[in-house]
């Protein structure tokens, strides 16, 4: 490939690579999550992983947990020191030309693209037997805070979506048709552009 | 864990051998392909360049990880600097966290990739923690 020839690059959540990451009960692979990853690498995208924030911060043996409950000053801190990290391997991508877009796991408190969870009144002892939290239209806080880096390097904004594995009910066939035609309407879009610039 | 299905064993992954761009390295094996069959995630190191914070980050996760009975492992590039992990800086990072440095498993450009493919395969298959340790955690 010529050094300069634009590249398409996903950013994509640390567990659609690594199940390991989930929380527990949360893991629907024994490693990645390959539908993502053949979507992806069938399209020619490079991927790029992402860092998992509630892993570094409430650990591997973390209780599940809502958006509101990682809502706070100390998690965002953290968000941000991670998106500080990553943020400048992004910014590469952009500058040079890249397409780059976002696959996060809709659902997720923390890395939820289109969706995320949501109970307001869950705290205390940690006894919620039945799934009750809500899915609500709106981004985890981990995405959150990383568009918000990217927006203070004055980069634009990327096009984003997310694997639906924390929706309460996963739905592979219809995730997989989710993503698939959000990567062809890029695929349609760069080519009624006739370049791949990022919109 | 009730209906969980994570694998346990992950390795720590050179960005040239997630994607594979350039003549030499499109010959490897595909390791993604290999890492899954095997049941291993892939923590996915930077390409070439200073990634002192993300460096660091990473290594946050490994300990994390390593701490509580996941297998992780790492799988370098002969010949390459740092076998393709930025070892010089990441062996530091994790020795300073507790963790006991992941065995290495090199992939050999010159070699022949269905041969490294079988040796990759055999290095992942018989790597685990101990019984006692994975009996402590896997519950």
């Amino acid at each position: 490939m010529e050094q300069n020839t634009p590249r398409k690059v996903a950013l994509i959540a640390s567990c659609l690579l690594n199940q390991n990451a989930k929380v527990c009960e949360g893991a629907r692979y024994p490693a990645l999550v390959s539908p993502v990853v053949e979507a992806l690498r069938s399209r020619g995208y490079l991927l790029q992983q992402l860092p998992c924030p509630e892993l570094a911060f409430a650990g591997v043996r973390r209780w599940w947990a809502v958006y509101e409950q990682y809502d706070t000053p100390a998690y965002r801190a953290h968000c941000r020191r991670l998106a500080q990290a990553i943020a400048p391997l992004i910014e590469q991508y952009l500058r040079r030309g890249d397409e780059v877009i976002l696959i996060g796991l809709d659902g997720s408190p923390s890395t939820g693209v289109r969706f995320t969870s949501s109970k307001p009144d869950w705290g205390g002892r940690p006894n919620r037997p039945e799934d009750d939290w809500d899915v609500v239209p709106r981004r985890g806080v981990w995405i959150e805070e990383l568009e918000a880096e990217l927006a203070r390097r004055g980069l634009p904004p990327v096009p984003a979506t997310g694997w639906a594995l924390d929706m309460g009910r996963f739905d592979e066939a219809g995730a997989r048709r989710d993503l698939e035609e959000f990567l062809d309407s890029r695929e349609s879009a760069a080519g009624s552009r006739g370049d791949d610039s990022v919109p | 864990m009730n209906g969980d299905a994570r694998g346990w064993r992950m390795a720590l992954v050179p960005d040239a051998l997630v994607n594979p761009q350039d003549p030499r390295t499109a010959a490897f094996p595909d390791v993604l392909r290999i890492l899954e069959a095997s049941n291993y995630g892939v923590l996915q190191l930077p390409p070439p360049g200073e990634h002192s914070l993300l460096l660091a980050v990473i290594a946050d996760q490994v300990a994390e990880y390593a701490h509580h009975g996941y297998a992780v492992v790492a799988i370098g590039v002969h010949g390459e600097p740092g076998n393709g992990l930025h070892w010089r800086r990441l062996a530091p990072l994790l020795r300073h966290r507790g963790v006991a440095l992941p065995p290495r498993h090199l992939i050999r450009p010159a070699v022949d990739a269905a041969i490294e493919r079988q040796q990759l395969a055999a290095f992942l298959v018989d790597y685990d923690l101990p019984v006692e340790e994975q009996s402590r955690w896997r519950v």
